[in-house]
This record gives C-alpha cells, structure tokens and sequence, in this order.
C-alpha cells in the first residue's frame, strides 16, 4: 500500500514531539467528535455487522437441520438465500480486517480460497464423523463460507436438494455450527461486555487508554488504513489476478457466482466505514470531514458512488467476465484505485490535521 | 519526486530536531538523534496500526511494486492437497498451510492454547552429530523438523503438547513476579522417537525490515563480535556460519532464532519446504522424502520466479517509525536501556552497505536494537539443540525494532523464541548468561524506573 508517508509522518512526528507547554498553541482538536466517531464506529458499525453475522450463522444452522429434516427444494433456496446474506455483511466487514477478525485467526478459518477439493472428498468418502470440534480440526481450506458454498450451490451453482448425500449433510452440519462457533467468537471479541478481548473499547477508548491506539489519530489512521486497504485488495488483488491471468479459477466466490456481489459489498463496507452508517447512523469520518472541508467529503462520496456502480456495470458471472467484459472490470479496477488514493493521500492527510 | 521527498525529510529532521531538542535535557541530546524516528531509514513508514509491518518500501518504482505484490499476493496463498487448479502441492505432512498463517499480519506468532489447531510455534528436530556441512543431522524418520499435520490419509509425524510451571521471583524492591516455564511433550509419534531426539521450538517471528538487516555489512556485525570477550564486560557475541545452499560454502548467518539461516530467499524457501511442504529449486526434495508419508516427487511446488517475488516481498517492507521517541519518561528508559547494558548485544543503530543493485536498502542508517551475533543466554532459556555454530543455550539477539506494535498488529503480549514470555518485562526476566547481570540490574531499579524501559521498549 502507497501512502503519501512522509506527510503523514510529519504531522505525526510533529504532533507527538512538542512540547507539552506548547500543546495550548495548537489547532483546536475536537476530541469529542472524534471519540463520538471511534465509539459509533465500533459498537455502531463493527459491532453491529459481526453481531449481524454471528445472527446469520446461527440461522444458516437451524436451516440446515430443517433440510436435514425435509430434503425440498425450498429448504435447500432458504440456505442459500442466508448464505448470500451472511456474506453480504462479512463482505462489508471486510474494510476493518484489523483486530481480533485478524489476530484470532478469525478471517482464515472462515474464508479461505482455494478450497481443498481432493481431501474435502477424501473426507466426504471416509467415515469419519463430523463433529464441529473435528471441522474445527482441519485445515483453513476444508473449512467456512466456500466449502458451505460448495456443498448448497453444487460445482455449477445447480444443486438440488436430492443431490445432496447424507455424508454430504453431515458435513454441511459441521460447518454450519463452525460458523456459527467463529462468528460468535468474533462478535464477543467487539461486544462491551468482553470476552478475551473488548475491542469496542480499544477503538473508542483511543487516547484514553487503549493499549492498541496510544491517540485518537492512531486509531483514525487504522480506520482510513483499512479502508484503503480493501480498495487496494479489492482492484489489485480480487479483480486485477484473475482478470491478469484470465484465470477463472482464481475467482474466489464461483459456485453461487457471488464474486462482483462480494466486491460491492466491500466497497459499501467503506462506506458504512466512512458514514459511520449501518443499521443505524451515527458519527463518521464524514462528520469530521464535513467541518472542515466539504470538497473533500464530496469528492469522497463520488468516488464511493463511482467505485459501486463501476462494479454494477459488469453484469456477467465475474469468472465468465474476465473474457467478456474486460472493458468493466478495467473501469472498476480504475474506480476502485481512485477511491483508495484519495482515502489514503487526501483522507489520512485530513485526519492527521483533525486528530491528534 | 525524489528531490522533493529528499528535501522534505531534511527540513522533517531538522524540524524534529531541533523540537526534541528544545524539550530534553541537554545530556540527552546526544543520545536521541532526529533520526532515530526513522527506524528503517528512508525505508521507514508511519503507520503504527494493525498494517504497520505490512507495508512495502516507501520509495519503490512502479515495476518493483509490482514484484512485491505479487510476492505479497504469494505470501498470503493457501496451499492445498494435489492436484488442484490453483496452489497445489500442500504436504504431505506441513507445519501451516499458508506464510501467512504463522507470520499474521507478517508480525509476530504467538504459542497454540491446548489443542488449538493454528499454531505459529513449529519445533526443530535432530540427533547427534552434524551433517556434511556442519549442521544439526537430522533425526532418522522425522527430519529437521516436526511436521504435527498432514493431508487427509497420511501420517502425521506426531503431535506436541505445551505444558507449563510457573517460576516465582521477586523484584529487589519486593514486587514479586512469576514467569512460566514451558515444558514440551511430543504424542502419538507415527514412529519411535529416536532416544537421543533433540527438540527446539521456535514462533514465526516478525518478517519486516528483513532486506535492510540483510544489507548491513558483515564486517560491521564482526565488528561487535568479542567471542573471547577481550573487553571484560561479560558479554562475548559471535557470529553463526551456516550452509548456503546457492554458494555451496558456509556463510554468516544472520536470520531465525539462531541465525542459522543466511539469506531471506533461504529463509523463504526452507519455511516453503518444511513448513508447508512445497517444493523449490533451493530445497527440490519433498521434507518426507525417504520418510513412509512420501509419494511422489512433483515439479517444483512453487516457481523459482514466485519464490524470488516472495523473497523480494520480504526484503522489501517497510519498518514502522518509532512512536513517542521525544517522551521524557521514554527517554529516562532509554538511559535505563543503555545503564543496564542491554545495548551490548542489542545494538541501537547500524549502517547498511552502498549496493548500487539495490538502491532501497543501499546506504540506510537503521536502528534494529541487534547486533546479529550469537550470545549464551543461559539455561533457562536453552533448547539444548546445537545448530551449526550456535551452541544449545546461545540465541540470535532479537530486533527489538517494531516491538512496540506486537499488540495492535498480532493482538498478544508473547515474546522471546518460543512466546513464553507473557508481557516485555517478562522477557527481560528470562535473559540469563551474557545477559545475567542486564537482568539483575533490571531486578534492582525502581517501579518507576522499570516501567520507564517498558515504556522505552513500547516507542520502538
């Protein structure tokens, strides 16, 4: 990732070394917007999307014992229906990838491509039981969102109901509660109440104690870092390596054929980010913003609506697109690259002028 | 572009000095160059959040950008059972199925709680003697390393199990303190552990900042070497020589615990083999072979043009800047540093040497806080496992550069070579042999004064 260092270095550097008699010389900082946006942020934004998820997977859960129970059609869509919408808000969740979701192993365990197809079926044809303590067992590969994905949507995205085995099922079973397992780790880790860590109060206690975010800046530049990390992700790893090598098989999301749905996504996860927005609204970035420089917020905001609906534009399967639609994925990749330089140039500069 | 950047890191340092200098003591001013902000030199980043051991070199041109983050791209596959479309070539038997599940956020491991499947600690393995060229003989049926997993259907070496005793001590003005003690057991070995097995677990540790410490010069680590300890200040320090498998000779170590390693692209392209069992043109044989796990010998797993981008990757991120370095509680700990002669073996700054192939890392100042060098560290925290020249109590002095950041990047307080230290004043508290007499003067200070070096050690 490119940032504009120096410059950021300096207003840090320069923050950090006066003088405590000269602090009163300083710039005013509201540092209760700014704990207002850290404290909406984390409880009203990455709280609430994990909590939202963990809701998801538990459902996806009982969804699956219905199946089990009656093998329909119906039953069979409902799964694949809270599959899509779990991965709507993990997708999202993908522009603060920092924390727990990361220092726990989290975001591994359950999203990661490629999946391991000769073992998964070496599993599917053994005996062995799949309890969630043995799917936890296993490697990253043979686990979370894609081989769920697998197994519900079939290597064509076809799969019916009766095309699913009972060894099949029973695998299904064990993902399902691993799911359900992680998401809920994931979502104590950012609840108030606190279980091996309380992330909600690293993040809103920023400069108050927090031994993650020393100033209220650090924990600023984390939040535009991450966004403008899954903007670099997004247009230079998840669209530019499959569309580079014009390799279908590097697409991370085939079989439900989800691959741009999850990139909107991610990019709407800036959003919530930067609005301070998901269910509910709070403070964000953009209130800050919005004192001090409406230009900027504006241009910020187009390049959040240009990056979203450049993606909208590419309306074959993204594995088929990479032929087809070279033109689009070109523009989205350009979108997206426009959105991450102005979050990492022009945003971590404001924020290293408004928060200290 | 470069004049300017040039001229904004002048006018930065003169700035920076002379605002740190206006605040201090003047007996300090010495000690605190401008500089040391910048603990990468030109190559260091401000970032001090979860990123901040993952970013690329500051000044790279459009085409080695490109390298890195294929590398980058690399670093972070995931391997799986052969054959497959994409990232064949896991195993048979493996440590990790990814670098970057042992090295998160390319930062620091920390030990698996009991039966926690993703660990970042793997153990080393060997028997009696050295091989050919002088390094631990790997252990019949097992190898150099444990490998505890394996694809479906296949043995797994065996499994290994941490247990540990707390150790109480006390401070000399009574705070009492209690370090825990690891003891590793292996389980269910898939053969008969050999009876003279020799075992030494090591954590993924941070792999930022790599290229500039593979720049310094090696007559400028020699420089701090004293084996016979001619100065009469307790510590000695030398140098590992270790088998470079490109040069065919032996050559100076300078990476892993025991800096048995030479270069990074050996580094890499060992942990690809025994780590994850991938194949490469450094070490083409499978780390089973000869062993009943293995099958067949593929090409090689990965690409000699990928592990060179994976290689390049490593060599090229960037060190996060110091924080709070102008702090005078910081400073006061950084005097404390200096009194208590942990400077001996972790040496503030370096230079690295003029490579005109490699402009990024050529020339820099840095300040790693190592010298390189091999020092005993006493028994407590000896693995008894000798490794090339590092003897079975001496370890590799760790850079302390970045430490500061272990908590936001990898969200735990572990340190020292197997993460059983459980905060940084834990780790100093495990330091022994050359180290002894740093330790006791460390036991002796005031609270205050102990949490001032915390406080130190937390800015780099």
């Amino acid at each position: 990732m490119k940032i504009n260092y120096l410059i950021a270095g300096a207003l840090v550097v320069a923050g950090l070394t006066r003088c405590s008699d000269d602090n009163d010389k300083v710039a005013p900082f509201d540092t209760d917007l700014n704990a207002q946006i850290l404290s909406d942020f984390s409880t009203g934004v990455a709280s609430a999307t994990y909590t939202e998820l963990q809701t998801k997977a538990a459902l996806l859960n009982t969804q699956v014992a219905t199946l089990k129970a009656s093998k329909t059609d119906a039953n069979l869509a409902a799964i694949q229906q809270t599959w899509k919408e779990a991965r709507t808000i993990w997708e999202q969740t993908e522009a603060h990838l920092f924390g727990p979701v990361a220092t726990e192993s989290i975001d591994p365990r359950i999203d990661t491509w490629p999946v391991n197809f000769i073992d998964l079926d070496a599993q599917l044809n053994s005996n062995n039981v799949f309890t969630e303590t043995y799917i936890d067992d296993l490697d990253d590969a043979l686990k979370g969102f894609h081989p769920i994905e697998y197994l519900i949507f079939g290597q064509d995205g076809t799969k019916k109901a009766v095309d699913i085995t009972d060894r099949q099922m029973q695998y299904l079973e064990g993902l399902a509660l691993n799911l359900t397992k992680l998401t809920t780790e994931l979502g104590n880790n950012w609840s108030a109440a606190g279980a091996s860590t309380n992330y909600i109060a690293a993040v809103s206690k920023a400069g108050e104690g927090s031994t993650e975010y020393p100033t209220q800046l650090a924990a600023f530049k984390e939040l535009v870092n991450a966004m403008a990390g899954i903007c670099d992700e997004v247009a230079n790893g998840k669209l530019a390596e499959p569309y580079e090598a014009k390799n279908p098989s590097l697409e991370e999301s085939p079989f439900a054929s989800n691959s741009i749905t999850d990139f909107t996504n991610n990019i709407k996860g800036v959003q919530n980010v930067y609005l301070g927005k998901y269910k509910t609204d709070g403070k964000g970035l953009e209130d800050l913003v919005r004192a001090h420089n409406l230009s900027l917020d504006a241009d910020i905001k187009a390049k959040l609506d240009a990056a979203i609906s450049s993606l909208g534009k590419i309306t074959d399967p993204f594995g088929k697109a990479i032929t087809t639609q070279a033109v689009q994925i070109q523009n989205a990749m350009d979108a997206i690259n426009a959105l991450k330089t102005i979050l990492e140039e022009d945003l971590l500069k404001f924020v290293g002028e408004h928060a200290k | 572009m470069g004049t300017e950047r040039t001229l904004l890191r002048i006018a930065l340092i003169i700035a920076l000095g002379t605002t740190v200098y206006s605040c201090i003591d003047p007996q300090e001013r010495e000690e605190t160059p401008a500089d040391e902000w910048f603990a990468g030199g030109t190559q260091t980043i401000f970032d001090g959040g979860a990123s901040a051991f993952s970013s690329e070199f500051p000044n790279l041109n459009a085409n080695r950008a490109k390298v890195h983050r294929i590398g980058d791209g690399a670093f972070g596959s995931t391997f799986v059972s052969a054959p497959a479309p994409i990232n064949p070539g896991l195993g048979p038997i493996f440590n990790n199925v990814s670098c970057t599940s042992c090295h998160v956020g390319d930062g620091r491991g920390k030990p698996p709680l009991n039966g926690e499947q993703n660990s970042s600690l793997l153990i080393r393995l060997s028997v009696t003697g050295t091989t050919a060229h002088g390094g631990p003989m790997p252990a019949p049926g097992f190898g150099n390393q444990l490998q505890p997993r394996s694809i479906f259907g296949v043995a797994a070496e065996a499994s290994f199990k941490i247990s540990y005793t707390e150790v109480d001590g006390t401070f000399a003005d009574g705070t009492s303190y209690s370090l825990q003690n690891p003891i590793y057991t292996l389980e269910n070995p898939y053969l008969p552990l050999p009876g003279d097995l020799m075992i030494s677990p090591r954590i993924a540790p941070p792999v930022f900042g790599l290229g500039l410490l593979e720049a310094i010069d090696e007559a400028d680590i020699l420089m701090h070497a004293d084996e016979d300890d001619n100065d009469g200040d307790g510590i000695s320090g030398r140098p590992n020589y270790v088998w470079d498998e490109l040069a065919k000779k032996k050559v100076m170590g300078r990476f892993g615990w025991k800096a048995n390693n030479p270069t990074i692209l050996q580094q890499s392209a060992g942990a690809y083999n025994e780590d994850m069992g991938i194949t490469n043109f450094i070490f083409p044989n499978e780390n089973s072979y000869g062993q009943i796990q293995f099958s067949s010998q593929a090409v090689y797993d990965v690409s000699d043009s990928l592990l060179q981008s994976v290689s390049f990757y490593i060599r090229t991120l960037a060190v996060p800047a110091r924080r709070n370095a102008g702090d005078v509680v910081v400073l006061k700990g950084k005097q404390i540093f200096r009194e208590a002669k942990c400077i001996g073996c972790h040496v503030p700054k370096s230079k690295t040497k003029t490579d005109v192939a490699f402009p990024e890392i050529s020339g820099q100042t840095i300040f790693p806080y190592t010298d390189l060098l091999l020092h005993d560290m006493g028994q407590a925290l000896a693995d008894h496992r000798p490794d090339f020249e590092a003897s079975g109590s001496e370890w590799r002095t760790a850079p302390l550069w970045g430490i500061g950041l272990t908590k936001v990047v990898n969200g735990h307080h572990h340190f020292l070579h197997d993460g059983r230290a459980r905060s940084l004043m834990e780790a100093i508290l495990w330091h022994g042999g050359e180290a002894e007499a740093s330790r006791e003067y460390v036991k002796k200070l005031s609270k205050a004064d102990r949490d001032a070096l915390i406080k130190f050690l937390e800015s780099l």
